[in-house]
């Protein structure tokens, strides 16, 4: 009980396929007390693009109606191509709710959002779930130092296009997925070991943008 | 089953295919002036009248890495072609740019773009980016992601190209 009212001053992250080693342990404790609550959605599938895409949004709809029963600021996170997902699901959440109905953000790591192969001297064209919510503030966190954040500005402004305020971070001196990197320099070292910090610091603007 | 085995062994390891795309872009080219690594200005206008590789590159994308020593040997493949490579780095410094250049010692003009002015006029959103320029100054070809440039493929079309 001790542990459900500290749990209740933090906010609630539902993070999606972010490695193990980015989760705080208060997050590991939200996640068993939400196995307690027998939520339980799990997912065995190949890591590509098209596993995500067929990833129904039921799932991940029911552990933030869950989460949502905390009372906590509840925010979606993902990273690359699984940031499709939690698009969807707050598309959906806000149709269902006419609005945000607290959800508190959306925090789109290194976003992977365009739909087929990119084709020089053409802009990006991008999966459905972009420029769909209309409320919920979207943060667009990108690295310096990759090709990407070239199509930054042209993404945020299709992320704006329903009504939703996008903000973008170009973090620097680092690469794409530079926290799952082998040949990682200092930089994205650092950078790595300071995610959760980042995350935190994502959240706290958020929280403060007017949805 | 063996001969499925075969086949698909067989289209694995087949040379990837040169995709040259034809560019289906509309309006004009768009202007390219830069400053290369050793100071001297580039101006694409005045390059009319021979084909021109407008690569855009990086070196923390390793396709572009990878593929740059062939750029030297497609270079040697085109002879007498009038034929020139611009590779524009998207907006990374010299320090950043000089170990690796030093390394695969490219036989043409390394175009600075610290700003990425270049990038946002030539819509370039990943790396690498290519874009043939004909004699007529028009873009032809797009290609994105890395090949081997040196492909007996890509040396004919660019020749063709030349020839047309």
């Amino acid at each position: 009980m001790r542990l459900i009212k500290s749990l209740q001053q933090i906010p609630l992250l539902l993070l999606v396929f972010l490695p193990a080693t980015l989760f705080a342990a208060a997050e590991i404790e939200t996640l068993e007390i939400s196995d307690e609550a027998e939520v339980d959605i799990r997912y065995m599938l190949p890591k590509t693009r098209s596993s995500i895409y067929n990833i129904p949004s039921e799932g991940l709809y029911r552990v933030m109606e869950r989460a949502m029963e905390t009372g906590k600021k509840v925010f979606l996170i993902a990273s690359g191509p699984d940031t499709e997902l939690v698009l969807r699901v707050a598309n959906e959440w806000e149709a269902k709710h006419d609005g945000a109905a607290g959800l508190a953000g959306v925090v789109l790591m290194f976003p992977r959002l365009n739909e087929g192969k990119p084709e020089p001297g053409k802009e990006p064209e991008y999966v459905e779930a972009v420029g769909k919510t209309k409320e919920v503030p979207l943060l667009l966190l990108e690295g310096e130092r990759t090709p990407n954040r070239w199509g930054v500005k042209h993404l945020t402004t299709a992320l704006a296009a329903g009504g939703s305020h996008v903000h973008a971070k170009l973090i620097p001196d680092v690469r794409g997925y530079f926290f799952k990197r082998q040949d990682a320099n200092m930089p994205e070292e650092v950078v790595t070991t300071q995610l959760a910090g980042l995350i935190k610091a994502s959240l706290f603007f958020l929280g403060r943008t007017d949805s | 089953m063996k001969k499925l085995l075969i086949l698909l062994l067989l289209v694995f390891t087949l040379p990837v295919s040169a995709g040259l795309k034809p560019y289906e872009g509309e309006g004009a080219t768009p202007p390219l002036k830069l400053v290369d690594m050793q100071g001297n200005t580039h101006d694409l206008a005045e390059y009319k009248g021979k084909v021109v590789l407008v690569q855009f590159w990086a070196t923390y994308c390793p396709p572009c890495r990878e593929e740059m020593p062939s750029m030297n040997r497609l270079m040697e493949k085109m002879g007498d072609t009038p034929f020139v490579i611009l590779a524009v780095n998207m907006g990374e410094t010299m320090e950043e740019v000089e170990p690796f250049v030093k390394e695969v010692g490219p036989e043409f003009p390394i175009l600075m773009d610290p700003d990425g002015d270049s990038i946002g006029a030539w819509q370039v959103f990943a790396a690498p980016s290519n874009f043939v320029v004909g004699a007529d100054g028009k873009i032809h070809y797009t290609l994105f992601g890395g090949v081997e440039w040196d492909d007996d493929e890509i040396v004919s079309k660019l020749k063709e190209l030349s020839e047309s």
